[in-house]
């Protein structure tokens, strides 16, 4: 019987299944962008670096004096020597909307430096800073960059996403849910003779009910599952459209495909939505 | 099997719709409820099968104080009742086997025996060959016939019927009230509010009349 109802009422029930799933995909666009930032995140937390620039004409011996004197330091998990040149090449790869800049110029304006990861114990330790101004004042050090508190904004924009995305993925959902309501309100009330001669007839209020329940669900996981199909075509369409203009900013803007149990929240949340639905719209038809 | 006790029903304040109704009905009866138009024959019915409640009086259906059933434990009166409407109330979506088989599909009655049972009952309103058309490709006659056998499928001790023949013409009227003759004949107590005279006359044991909410004697017809 649900099955009937479906196909008679098919033209309403698209309409219903399209507004479940735009409102899905939106959440599913916001879940996603939350989630690559997240994970962007956590990589770079996991790779926290100091940068500590270095005077311009440094002898190999008073460079690996300041290494030696900052691997002392417990802070300190690993250095690296970061040449004039290699800086400079690295910046064209991040940035290569800026080489037409970088060309023109005379000379390297990028100075040597040595990266030093931060050990994984010290991620959240207010000495660090301590540190750091101490390493300030070390004779070749011209400066230090700490990349911590960039981190920390990422993770709160990360955060931001996730709660913009939920807010407004709930008011969505919320709309759907009186969407669809209503139209199985619809679908019930030109079924009020139907409804009327099964009671009559000696039916329960269950057997009355179930067939609209089964529907709400169908709708539900039809819309939801059809919003995470595509979900999954914008991500892979997101990366062509922005193309490798944005550079180093693309890492941030892309979407991360949702994991498998946020998948499978979704389509729940639509068949919760489209049972909720459903009940709510037949109760009142039910009254002896 | 069906007694009514002082049953009285009132919509809207001051006017009552029934007032001080008492009847008993017996096993196998065949009774007949008249009236002229706005009488209380409708509102009399729909209380017997609890469609509405009465505001004063208590009604005993086999035995069974039918208005102290919760809302959700009805189904069970409804399913001892077959209802026949003046306005035939059936699914013009479904075919007249769907029609007539549903009944039968809320008790959970398998899909081999709702086949028997349905085309059986069919027989028995000559629409056997019908079963699988739509009720709109049928006559009004065949139409309420449709709705008789619906009524009839699940073997019920009481047949209610509002007005069957209100939409019919005479020769149709008469050719149902002979169905419903039948039906009693096989033991069902019949219940037919009507207002056809030359119809009762022929065809009635006993005579309700109710004149503007109130019940009386049989001779007043």
């Amino acid at each position: 019987m649900a099955a009937n109802n479906l196909w008679q009422f098919r033209v309403r029930n698209i309409f219903s299944v399209t507004i479940i799933c735009l409102s899905f995909l939106f959440l599913g666009i916001f879940l996603a962008l939350s989630n690559n930032l997240r994970q962007t995140a956590e990589n770079l937390s996991s790779n926290m670096v100091m940068t500590f620039f270095l005077e311009k004409g440094l002898t190999e011996s008073e460079v690996g004096q300041i290494e030696a004197q900052l691997r002392q330091s417990h802070h300190v998990a690993d250095i690296q020597y970061i040449s004039a040149e290699k800086a400079l090449e690295r910046f064209r790869q991040n940035f290569p909307e800026l080489r037409s800049i970088l060309d023109n110029l005379k000379a390297n304006p990028f100075p040597a430096s040595l990266e030093a990861k931060l050990a994984k114990e010290s991620s959240s330790s207010p000495d660090v800073l301590a540190f750091i101004q101490a390493a300030r004042g070390i004779k070749g050090i011209e400066d230090v960059q700490f990349n911590r508190d960039w981190i920390e904004k990422m993770q709160s924009l990360s955060r931001l996403a996730k709660a913009v995305g939920f807010f407004l993925g709930g008011i969505l959902i919320l709309a759907s849910f009186f969407i669809i309501s209503n139209v199985i309100k619809l679908n019930v009330f030109a079924r009020k003779n139907e409804i009327e001669i099964l009671r009559l007839v000696g039916a329960t209020n269950l057997f009355i009910r179930i067939p609209f329940i089964l529907e709400g669900i169908v709708l539900g996981i039809l819309g939801s599952a059809l919003s995470l199909a595509l979900l999954f075509l914008v991500i892979k369409a997101f990366p062509l459209y922005l193309g490798s203009s944005l550079g180093a900013l693309q890492q941030l803007l892309s979407l991360r495909i949702l994991t498998g149990g946020q998948s499978l929240w979704l389509v729940a949340g639509g068949a919760a939505i489209g049972i909720l639905g459903s009940v709510t719209s037949v109760s009142r038809f039910l009254k002896v | 099997m069906i007694e009514l006790f002082h049953v009285a029903k009132q919509y809207q304040k001051p006017h009552w719709a029934l007032s001080d109704i008492n009847i008993q009905v017996k096993r196998g009866d065949f009774v007949f409820i008249t009236g002229p138009s706005g009488s209380g024959k409708s509102t009399l019915l729909k209380i017997i099968f609890r469609e509405i409640v009465p505001t004063e009086g208590q009604i005993i259906v086999d035995g069974q104080n039918i208005l102290k059933i919760p809302g959700h434990k009805i189904h069970h009166l409804r399913r001892t009742m077959g209802i026949v409407f003046q306005d035939f109330r059936l699914l013009f979506h479904r075919t007249v086997f769907d029609n007539v088989s549903v009944p039968l599909q809320v008790t959970g009655v398998t899909r081999k025996e709702i086949r028997r049972r349905v085309f059986n009952t069919l027989r028995l309103v000559n629409l056997h060959h019908n079963m699988w058309d739509l009720p709109s490709r049928l006559s009004y006659g065949e139409q309420q016939r449709v709705a008789i056998a619906r009524a009839i499928v699940n073997n019920p001790k009481i047949i209610l019927a509002d007005e069957p023949t209100g939409n019919l013409d005479p020769e149709l009227a008469f050719e149902i009230f002979s169905l419903f003759k039948d039906i009693n004949k096989q033991g069902a107590t019949v219940i037919i509010g009507s207002h056809d005279r030359e119809l009762i006359r022929h065809f009635g044991q006993r005579i309700l009349f109710l004149q503007k909410g109130k019940l009386l004697g049989k001779d007043a017809l």
